[in-house]
């Protein structure tokens, strides 16, 4: 099956399913292959989406403009305070710095900001070069936080360093670094991790919480602050939603505060519901947990008259996937299945081995499965597999308008939750405007002249 | 954000050099681009041309590991380029290199060698290596600096073929499409280097290619060499690396450097100029297109000369938007580049110059390796009612609610980035339109509310106006009751946004729609042309405190009541004090000449709640005559309680409070006395009502939405170590900046000698509660009828009061000769205003020929009518009666004008000469 498409060094991260389950041999988790033209960004990428969403924090990326110019407030996570985070700030190194060394204009940035409006937190992301021309971000951070008694938080995330879940680790450290010195008393409450509150999801499922009584302590990091964050180390359990950038965090919490986690999910109904139940079970609140399920049953049953005709609609449509992570493939996948679709392609930029495995046992038979595919792959399956819509992010989309198919916007800049009761509305009415627009049937008549 | 950081860069204006490389390398046929360095930079160029092309974008990566950085990236660039070729077919590669290869030193062109040498079946592959380190340089010498090396890179055909190169900068595919057809249309076989407008902009086809297949043939390009002509349309591209010069001097290819066709003048040069190498006249359809542009900026010439324009983006961009918005009166108010760029300023200068003289405009601002931070600061500042660039600036214009006209990359806001135009005679009028409608458009939506509440005044205050205020003030207060009811509703609901964004660090101008909308507006916007609560505003904003209210209600150890009251005013100086009707003549005269006078205050020179009669009545006078003015005001607090609500009703929004203790024991140090309610209060019982009345008031007022500062005397040993306590209730309390002022001893004073406070000490103390709440550092301690900035004093200087007489027939004019009057008007003229007193009957000085002989006598009886007058003002007099007012000591002007500016410009000559009198004779006595 393998298209002449395929490089030979990528054919080992592309797997058709086939009859019964091979355990996924595919391989994943690598460094891009040179000239692949791969659709994953950096660690700088992974660590600024993880931390971007704190509100009231200076992002300072230390570096030459680029990173932090197209990067300047690309993504949709919302605030319900402060807004500097969708400031761009950067050091802006010149040739000049890059021959004599970049640490006094990091210096003298952190010094002018101190004393312009003591903030409390700083970040500082160390960009490619900035190793490499020998900069100590870690002695001025340190410095600085001494200095003017703020935290100052460098964030190791040179793009050459690994792929994007490198920087989704690094930003978890920031995280823990953060929150170091803070053990304030435990409270009856739940963290909200790997949720960035795009599109105010972080509020919805925090309305969610609170209707069956489980209390909220911090969401990591979506709509949150410096003071948000150091009380995080409060709460009996933490939820776990974006499983790829935020389990190492829940890990290392669970390590070292004794906070334990649970991966959930809030996209779908029925993960939502499961969700809802699990977070109450582990809360050990037996209120909750009915609350839950009536709570459930109740949307679930609001929602049963729209699904069953959208599912007219949709029953038969082939979908493509191709995501940031694994569990918001998982997800789609679950997704689609219920509104009567099938999925013959799903791919992810930094799914792991588990994430593969789950999808490979969750597709039906030639399903083509993809880790860090680039637009040549996803072209050539989309087109033999028939897909009729594609789910993806913006560099995806033109190329799904171009090849006449659907396409469902399911990235950090969207501007609708996706998420929960809300989002399951949502994202059937998109798939089914976006299948169902009239202009996919005049596009392919052919022209008579 | 306030105020701009000058060692970060806060929201870039450029992008980085890989990101031009990528764009030019887009206009070659059968092209791809590698990037030699990390995953990051590939993917994130890609995804910020695929929002703005919407196209599919590859780019591709060398993906430089760890283990690359550390031993050199070749073997991952050779296999990039190995694999490239397998999957795309290139025919054409560019090889851009990174922040990060340039550092480690990495040379492509070496590698690319190498490549062809391990590989021999790929030689029929174009590689061109780009030297493109991020910190080089923006997306401008980027895309420069790519063409340059494609040039060079490229073996020539130097044989003589006839056609013309044309070179272009970062046009919109759109743009390119229409040279094209312009070059067609005068058959011009052409060579167009770059040519993205088919890959950046292609139609959708049942099969897609991922190679781009259009775009400059490299054959093409080979031929460049043989060409007749070259036309550049890159006005800023450094000599050094300019495709034209390159091929000139190589191989003598002539170069005609010239504008893009943008605007009236760009469009006809370059016309003309095809024409005259073609030979073949200019083709109608073109001359007809010329004409529907020139009728358009007909059209739309008045909308466009109120435009006030930010200009951003490229130094290419920005100078052609620059030169069609100046045909076309549109000012570009800011123009800024964020790149560095030789003769930017310059040439930007030379442009708009002659309409700022025109339209006299002095403050203008051009500018290089801008960030957006920079610009909103700007844009607020010179009241821009328009933004001309990329789909960057919509933060700004979302912001200060000034409409962007989106050109240039990238737009990300917006669908067809890619198919906006600005070349041509049409491009150009759909530009200029885009602009034009900006301009309607505010008026349209906004000029219904703003004339109304310029214009607009309920009709019991003008009959207020003819009859006096004392027997109507119930009326007013009936009809003002009524009114004010809506605005305070106003005012409440901006006062709870008001007091939402009281932390945060913005003074962000919100939208102007909707009513409410409205109000919010105005409270910041007072705010911030307040020159004693916004340090910008003390220099660029004029207020004008009125000396009507000499009472006051406290005695304070530092006050001596012959003298102004200390607290918001310089001792030492008895002020003048006017009545409500003086300060409101006093006000519209001041107002006529300072034309940045935003601010009124009652400052004394007592207190102005002690004199809440007079300090209601002034206040209301100008409202009437000013709707917008803000109304400021200083007290003690002591009657804040009682009249706060009143304060709201008036319009008052920034009120000043005195408070130098939040402890009566440290208060009963301070004041002697409380009177309140008609009792004196002495000592801890007196400090005590008082600091109760304070807090209870400042609340109050800042629950309202007022804007409350508070003034602190400094006093050393009493109340210096109390300071910091007092600033954090006044944050509690919801006051926004506090004032600490060091104590001017008064002679005669109980603190007359207590020592005084250092300026080290005071500037300590300032920024320690600093940390605690705002502080002004601005403080000039001025008098209570200070006029002007707080840099300069207008007219503090006391001027005497004058009768003037003037000889006018119906009061308007001075248009009589001085032997025809039967009366003559008196005129007072005080404060620098002019009053109106009486008329004044006389005999005629000339009554025919019988009595005509006895001058003598009626001039003394017209002295004797005039004797406490100090002047004459007629439009002609004769030598002899001239000769004896001036003997009577009464001077003489002959002027011919309004009787109201005669009499203000013959009193300022006589004051002048009072002044100048005065001033001699302390000559005098010093040499005494």
């Amino acid at each position: 099956m393998m298209n002449s498409i395929v490089l030979e060094e990528r054919k080992d991260f592309i797997l058709q399913k086939q009859e019964g389950c091979q355990g996924s041999s595919m391989r994943c988790d690598a460094n891009s292959i040179s000239g692949a033209v791969s659709q994953r960004a950096c660690v700088y990428c992974g660590a600024r989406v993880v931390l971007n969403p704190i509100t009231d924090a200076f992002h300072i990326v230390h570096g030459p403009i680029g990173c932090a110019s197209y990067t300047w407030d690309i993504r949709g996570s919302l605030s319900s305070g402060d807004d500097l985070y969708r400031n761009s700030f950067s050091t802006d190194l010149r040739e000049k710095d890059v021959i004599f060394g970049g640490e006094k204009k990091l210096t003298a940035a952190i010094e002018e900001i101190a004393k312009k409006y003591h903030p409390k937190l700083i970040f500082v992301y160390a960009t490619c070069i900035v190793g490499v021309i020998g900069d100590d971000v870690e002695a001025v951070c340190k410095s600085m936080s001494a200095k003017y008694k703020m935290r100052v938080i460098p964030v190791k995330s040179p793009g050459f360093s690994g792929n994007k879940s490198v920087g989704y680790k690094m930003a978890c450290n920031a995280i823990m670094e953060l929150m170091g010195p803070h053990r304030p008393e435990k409270k009856n409450g739940v963290n909200i991790l790997g949720d960035f509150n795009l599109a105010g999801e972080v509020w919805i499922v925090k309305d969610y919480l609170k209707k069956i009584g489980i209390p909220v302590i911090s969401t990591i990091t979506g709509d949150s602050n410096y003071e948000s964050l150091i009380n995080a180390p409060a709460a009996q359990l933490n939820i776990v939603q974006c499983a790829g950038s935020s389990t190492y965090l829940a890990t290392r919490m669970e390590e070292e505060m004794g906070i334990p986690y649970i991966k959930i999910s809030f996209y779908g109904i029925e993960d939502t519901i499961d969700s809802l139940v699990r977070i109450a079970e582990a809360m050990k609140e037996e209120a909750a947990r009915r609350k839950a399920v009536e709570f459930g049953e109740a949307e679930k049953a609001k929602l049963r008259n729209f699904l069953e005709s959208y599912r007219k609609n949709l029953v038969g449509k082939k979908a493509a996937i191709y995501v940031g992570g694994g569990f918001k493939a998982i997800s789609l996948i679950k997704q689609f299945h219920s509104l009567g679709m099938e999925t013959v392609v799903v791919g992810t930029q930094t799914g792991k081995k588990e994430d593969y495995e789950v999808i490979e046992s969750m597709v039906n038979e030639n399903t083509v499965i993809l880790d860090d595919a680039n637009p040549a792959e996803l072209e050539t399956f989309i087109r033999d597999k028939g897909a009729d819509i594609l789910v993806g992010g913006v560099k995806e989309r033109p190329l799904a308008y171009k090849l006449g198919i659907a396409f469902c916007d399911h990235n950090h800049e969207r501007k609708h939750p996706l998420c929960g009761f809300e989002g399951v509305v949502n994202f059937t009415k998109e798939i089914n405007l976006s299948l169902l627009s009239p202009v996919w049937k005049y596009i392919k008549q052919e022209v008579v002249v | 954000m306030k105020g701009t950081l000058v060692n970060l860069n806060v929201n870039p204006c450029k992008m980085c050099m890989p990101m031009g490389v990528a764009t030019a390398f887009y206009g070659i046929k059968k092209c791809m681009t590698i990037l030699h360095g990390s995953q990051g930079c590939s993917t994130y160029i890609r995804r910020h041309m695929a929002t703005h092309y919407n196209e599919p974008v590859d780019i591709a990566s060398s993906s430089l590991t760890e283990e690359g950085t550390v031993y050199g990236g070749e073997r991952s660039l050779i296999l990039g380029l190995l694999n490239l070729i397998k999957v795309y077919e290139p025919e054409v590669i560019g090889v851009a290199t990174t922040c990060l290869a340039e550092t480690i030193g990495e040379d492509i062109s070496r590698i690319i060698n190498k490549f062809y040498e391990q590989y021999p079946e790929h030689k029929k592959v174009t590689i061109i290596p780009v030297s493109s380190a991020g910190y080089g340089g923006t997306q401008f010498e980027g895309y420069s600096n790519t063409l340059y090396q494609i040039i060079k890179s490229v073996p020539m055909d130097t044989r003589k073929n006839g056609r013309v190169n044309i070179v272009t900068g970062m046009l919109s595919p759109a743009d390119i499409r229409y040279l094209k057809e312009v070059l067609e249309s005068f058959q011009i076989d052409y060579i167009l280097f770059p040519d993205l407008s088919e890959n950046l902009d292609g139609g959708y086809h049942p099969n897609y290619d991922k190679l781009p297949q259009k775009g400059t043939d490299i054959k093409d390009i080979a031929q460049m060499a043989g060409a007749d002509y070259t036309i550049e349309l890159t006005p800023f591209v450094e000599e050094s690396i300019s495709v034209g010069t390159y091929l000139q001097e190589v191989y003598n290819v002539p170069c005609k450097k010239c504008n893009p066709p943008v605007g009236l003048r760009d469009n006809d040069y370059f016309i003309q100029l095809l024409s005259v190498i073609t030979k073949i006249p200019v083709p109608r359809a073109l001359k007809e297109k010329r004409a529907r542009l020139l009728d358009a900026m007909i059209d739309g010439h008045k909308y466009n000369s109120e435009a006030r324009a930010v200009i951003y983006g490229d130094p290419d961009f920005v100078y052609s938007s620059v030169r069609m918005c100046v045909e076309n009166g549109v000012v570009p108010i800011v123009t800024a580049t964020g790149t560095l760029c030789s003769g930017f300023k310059d040439m930007i200068l030379m442009e708009i110059k002659d309409l700022m003289d025109h339209y006299f405009i002095d403050r203008y601002d051009i500018l290089e390796d801008v960030d957006f931070q920079t610009l909103e600061e700007l844009a607020k500042e010179r009241k821009a009612n328009v933004f001309i660039g990329n789909s960057d600036g919509r933060r700004m214009a979302e912001k200060l609610g000034v409409d962007l006209v989106r050109r240039g990359f990238p737009i990300h806001d917006r669908v067809g980035g890619q198919r906006l135009r600005m070349v041509g005679y049409e491009g150009s009028l759909t530009f200029l339109d885009d602009i034009t409608n900006v301009i309607i458009g505010r008026k349209e939506t906004g000029f219904r509310e703003e004339l109304l509440k310029l214009y607009y005044k309920p009709e019991g205050t003008y009959q207020a106006k003819e009859l006096g205020y004392d027997e109507l003030e119930d009326s007013i207060a009936l009809t003002n009751g009524k009114t004010v009811e809506s605005e305070q509703k106003d005012i409440n609901s901006s006062a709870i946004k008001a007091s939402e964004n009281r932390d945060r660090d913005q003074d962000a101008l919100v939208h102007k729609n909707t009513n409410r909308n409205m109000k919010e507006k105005t409270i910041e916007e007072k705010t911030a042309t307040h020159p004693c609560f916004s340090c910008g505003a003390a220099h660029q904003y004029a207020r004008m405190h009125l000396p009507i209210a000499p009472k006051c209600n406290i005695s304070c150890n530092y006050c001596v009541r012959k003298y102004d009251c200390p607290n918001e005013s310089r001792p030492g100086v008895t002020t003048h004090v006017l009545n409500p009707m003086e300060a409101l003549h006093k006000f519209l005269e001041v107002k006529e000449k300072v034309s940045k006078l935003s601010v009124i205050g009652i400052a004394g020179p007592g207190d102005a709640l002690a004199n809440f009669k007079e300090t209601k009545r002034t206040l209301e006078l100008i409202r009437e005559k000013d709707a917008d003015i803000t109304f400021c005001l200083s007290t003690n607090g002591l009657m804040l309680p009682q009249y706060a609500d009143d304060l709201v009703k008036l319009g008052v929004s920034h009120v000043t409070v005195t408070m130098n203790a939040i402890d009566p024991t440290v208060g009963a140090q301070i004041y002697k006395y409380v009177d309140y309610m008609g009792v004196k209060y002495y000592g801890e019982t007196g400090a005590a009502i008082l600091l109760s009345n304070q807090l209870a008031g400042i609340k109050m007022l800042t629950e309202q939405g007022i804007v409350c500062k508070v003034n602190i005397v400094m006093l050393k040993g009493i109340n210096d170590y109390h300071i910091p306590d007092i600033v954090k209730k006044v944050k509690e309390l919801g006051g926004s900046i506090t004032n600490i002022m060091p104590l001017i001893p008064v002679k005669g004073s109980v603190f007359e000698n207590l020592p005084l406070v250092s300026k080290d000490e005071l500037m300590a103390m300032r920024s320690n509660c600093g940390e605690t709440l705002k502080q002004m550092f601005h403080c000039r301690q001025c008098r209570a009828d200070a006029i002007g900035t707080l840099g300069e004093e207008l007219s503090t200087i006391k001027n005497p009061s004058v009768h003037i007489a003037v000889a006018t027939k119906n009061g308007t004019l001075v248009d009589q000769h001085f032997g025809q009057v039967s009366e003559l008007y008196i005129y007072e003229y005080k404060n620098g205003a002019s009053f109106y007193k009486e008329r004044r009957p006389i005999k005629k000085y000339c009554d025919g020929a019988s009595e005509c002989n006895n001058n003598e006598y009626k001039i003394k009886a017209i002295m004797e009518a005039i004797s406490d007058c100090t002047a004459v003002i007629t439009m002609r007099i004769g030598e002899g009666p001239k000769n004896q007012l001036k003997q009577q000591g009464i001077r003489v002007f002959t002027m011919y004008d309004r009787v109201e500016d005669c009499v203000l410009q013959a009193a300022a000559l006589i004051t002048d000469g009072i002044k100048n009198r005065k001033k001699d004779k302390e000559v005098l006595y010093d040499k005494a």
